[in-house]
């Protein structure tokens, strides 16, 4: 009843600010017309530089991963100036900050790699080195309109029957522009949700180890099989919509830890044998219309029973959201994030896993803050880069209830400061330090106060 | 073992036209099963052990049975149930070197057929002796027609094919017949959705699966496995529990005898292995409320007491072994003592000392007997009632 007083009040208002708008509007369009004078004058030089330089390619294709939400603003990037983002041909080349290395005209690979050394302050005995991961990229483009990406990863430095190392297909999609603006995946291909998934990179974020929230809530790296669709407007907005596959709430495990240490990271299929009846959207966004700024978030959601039949799952539904920000003033790196998961349906089959050490989680949140300094700079690649981040999640942050006080008590919230430095010895080649501080300790899930050691690259 | 590769090694002299049908190995094997005539006193046939009524476990409560020609020989261990064996798996050291599956307490076996041969020829069960003698009570018996049939006319007169072939058989009724795998408990319709568990069964579950309680789910997991396929409660490895010594078998008569499971004496290949001396296979706990007798030497009669057992074994071992002159309790008893230190004392409820509270109270231990009885075969909603016998093949 008291909405129509207020709507007419907000139509007078904006009637009596009409004029002053309408000046506005006019001096605007006339710096749009010059700006876009200015833009087709530089594609103009950037073709005939192009034609100078190589072999004609194939146009100009379809935009990274990176490009697709605009996200990629990383901290190599910050640092100084990365080796130029197209190849010599002038082709976006996969990766976020490297350049990759052409093979011909139309095909390039490239890769990036992680080692760690995690040292727990209170028992050195578990200190541990790692090579984490090391990857190899490709990317081939077969018309102007088309290519076809993939990301090989090996985990652990050895992957056999008796080894814990792992070999998998991070992602490998078909990719076609159908306008200069937007287009479509299809195959495997990275939830665009949060600020590291899509961009995992370790010259693209601060610390030896990926931050908790976007590993244990947002289960990075997390890809899903299906069709997508991007693109970006005018005025800053990238989008990234799609349909596939999704967690199995069937494959859940009460006994065993891994849905305490991040719940869709326990369930996730990575196309592997996908079970599949069940599909699930996303849609995600990032405006960056201010430089500097970027401003964004995204949704996912869907059914993750997949038919089993032989639990009570069917009715479950998982919707995870998130939103964020970054902000890069200067040598300043400001980011923040939030993202929260809830799984429907839960106590009948918790009924089934009572008392069991991890039942499934109605709810789980996660969010951090973190600050950057590029604090020294040495010639254009160099650079030193102190941060502080500061996390706070629960992977189990409610349960449906059970009957007779049987059901789980809620998990206690993690706290972590995270204080350290990244040292670019260039934009690709990347070596850390850092402390964390955990608010409680669990073996278990891995919390326990450490000094970490990291080198990682990316080309 | 293929069907394929039995009938090639049956095959022998005389072709088998055609193979058999699971149904007709099956029925065979169902005959076989139930025929104290092949036995040496001709009144032990694997049903006598194996009671199908008593979900194909021992319907008595002696902690061994005897056989032999006169029925006076006296075994070495409890008669395990044979129900769910069809989905056990063979005998090996998982990569982390744990020992894993294998039939009998001991794994020794590792298959059913492999399995089914002992009882046939041990001097303390049908006592046969060898392969001949058993085939030759095949020759005689009732169905022996039948086995020809299956097999080749001149399948008795190749002794070893044919006791081949009689193991295979019994392999194919273990295998197929539902009464051997019926997932007709409580439980199973619980899990179904079908049935509410009671608050009393609710409560002995959710003991039952906490690590901070009973830990009992750690060795006899509760929940579907990857495929779907419902629990076995037994994740088919050996656990070293420190049972108490039991004087009523008549092997610990002899002070320097121990059964020790993996390393001997009646398994040979591992004897080396003293790290494994004393472990047992940890068996299904589907239909545990229905055993006479509880663990490899029976030395339980009562499954409360096997409970209490594992809770207060180490905060109150004076319970549960016999004292020395000293008054110093022997825990530990029925292994060597240079052998006591394989004994499990590291994981719930076993972490415990004299002096602490048991992980479960006597309430709890109620809940819990509550709970292990949904897992009862025959369950009859109507009644609320449970009974092996209901899932057997009527006449």
């Amino acid at each position: 009843m008291q909405r129509k007083p207020l709507a007419l009040a907000v139509l007078l208002s904006c009637a009596g600010l009409a004029p002053a708008a309408h000046a506005d509007e006019a001096k605007l369009k006339a710096e749009v017309e010059a700006l876009r004078a200015e833009v087709a004058e530089l594609r103009g030089v950037v073709r005939e530089m192009q034609a100078q330089r190589a072999p004609a390619p194939a146009s100009p294709v379809v935009a990274t991963p990176a490009a697709s939400t605009g996200v990629a603003v990383a901290p190599a990037a910050a640092v100084a100036a990365a080796p130029a983002a197209t190849t010599a041909a002038g082709q976006p080349v996969p990766g976020t900050g490297g350049s990759g290395v052409a093979l011909g005209a139309n095909t390039s690979f490239w890769g990036y790699g992680q080692l760690d050394y995690n040292r727990p302050t209170a028992r050195a005995a578990d200190a541990q080195a790692d090579l984490t991961r090391a990857v190899i990229g490709f990317n081939h483009v077969f018309d102007e309109a088309t290519r076809v990406y993939g990301e090989i990863e090996w985990e652990h430095a050895i992957a056999s029957s008796s080894d814990q190392g792992e070999t998998e297909i991070e992602q490998l999609y078909v990719e076609h522009a159908l306008a200069q603006n937007y287009g479509v995946r299809v195959g495997l291909t990275l939830v665009p949700l949060g600020l590291l998934n899509e961009h995992h990179e370790p010259s693209n974020f601060y610390g030896v180890e990926r931050n908790f929230v976007e590993t244990a809530i947002i289960p990075s790296t997390w890809r899903e099989g299906g069709v997508s669709m991007y693109g970006n407007t005018d005025w800053g907005f990238n989008w990234n919509v799609g349909i596939g596959t999704g967690p199995n709430l069937g494959a859940w495990d009460p006994a065993a830890d891994e849905g305490r240490i991040s719940p869709l990271g326990s369930i996730h299929q990575e196309l592997q044998l996908a079970k599949a009846r069940d599909p699930s959207v996303y849609a995600a966004g990032n405006w960056q219309g201010i430089p500097g700024l970027l401003v964004g978030g995204g949704v996912f959601t869907g059914k993750i029973g997949q038919g089993d039949a032989t639990l009570p799952v069917d009715k479950s539904r998982l919707v995870l959201g998130e939103a964020h920000l970054r902000w890069q003033p200067g040598p300043f790196d400001i980011s923040a994030l939030y993202t929260r998961g809830t799984i429907s349906n839960t106590q009948d089959l918790n009924l089934q896993f009572l008392g069991q050490p991890t039942p499934v989680p109605k709810s789980f949140w996660g969010g951090y803050v973190q600050g950057a300094w590029r604090a020294l700079e040495w010639g254009s690649d160099s650079s030193l880069a102190p941060f502080l981040r500061y996390e706070m999640f629960n992977t189990g942050a409610s349960y449906a209830a059970q009957p007779l006080g049987l059901g789980t008590a809620p998990l206690p919230t993690q706290h972590v400061w995270t204080l350290g430095a990244n040292y670019y010895l260039n934009p690709n080649v990347v070596f850390k330090v850092d402390y964390q501080k955990f608010r409680y300790e669990d073996l278990v899930l891995g919390y326990g106060d450490r000094f970490d050691l990291g080198l990682g690259y990316q080309f | 073992m293929s069907l394929l590769a039995v009938l090639a090694l049956i095959g022998g002299g005389s072709a088998v036209a055609v193979a058999p049908s699971t149904s007709a190995l099956a029925e065979l094997g169902r005959k076989i099963f139930a025929d104290e005539s092949l036995s040496a006193s001709g009144r032990m046939s694997c049903a006598t052990c194996h009671d199908p009524k008593f979900a194909h476990a021992q319907n008595n409560a002696l902690p061994v049975q005897s056989g032999g020609a006169n029925l006076d020989v006296p075994g070495f261990r409890s008669v395990p149930s044979l129900r769910y064996l069809n989905l056990n798996i063979p005998f090996f050291f998982a990569s982390d070197g744990t020992s894993t599956g294998g039939f009998n307490r001991d794994g020794r076996a590792n298959t059913l057929i492999e399995q089914a041969q002992r009882p046939f020829l041990a001097a303390h069960e049908m006592a046969n002796g060898d392969a001949a003698a058993v085939v030759d009570k095949l020759g005689r018996a009732s169905y022996a027609d039948e086995f020809r049939g299956l097999f080749g006319a001149d399948v008795f007169a190749r002794a070893d094919d044919a006791f081949l072939a009689a193991r295979y058989a019994l392999a194919v009724y273990e295998a197929t017949a539902p009464e051997f795998r019926p997932f007709s408990s409580k439980f199973d319709r619980f899990l179904q959705g079908k049935v509410k568990l009671s608050a009393q069964e609710l409560r002995g579950f959710a003991w039952f699966n906490s690590p901070a309680k009973g830990g009992c789910a750690g060795c006899h997991p509760s929940t579907r496995a990857p495929n779907g396929e419902p629990p076995l409660f037994t994740d088919y490895t050996y656990d070293n529990l420190g049972v108490p010594r039991n004087a009523q078998i008549p092997a610990n008569a002899d002070p320097g005898y121990f059964d020790l499971g993996l390393c001997g004496p009646e398994r040979t290949d591992l004897a080396a292995r003293r790290d494994l001396c004393g472990a047992f296979k940890v068996p299904t706990l589907r239909n545990v409320a229905t055993r006479k007798v509880i663990f490899h030497n029976g030395y339980f009669a009562s499954l409360r007491e096997a409970i209490e057992f594992y809770v207060q074994r180490d905060t109150n071992p004076e319970k549960w072994y016999p004292l020395a002159a000293d008054g110093s309790v022997q825990k530990f008893n029925d292994v060597p003592a240079l052998l006591a230190r394989n004994v499990n004392t590291s994981e719930v409820p076993y972490n415990r000392h004299p002096g602490e509270a048991p992980a479960l109270s006597e309430l709890e231990i109620d809940d819990v007997v509550a709970f292990l009885g949904t897992l009862t075969d025959g369950y009859d909603p109507v009644t609320d009632t449970a009974d092996p016998a209901r899932d057997l093949a009527q006449p």
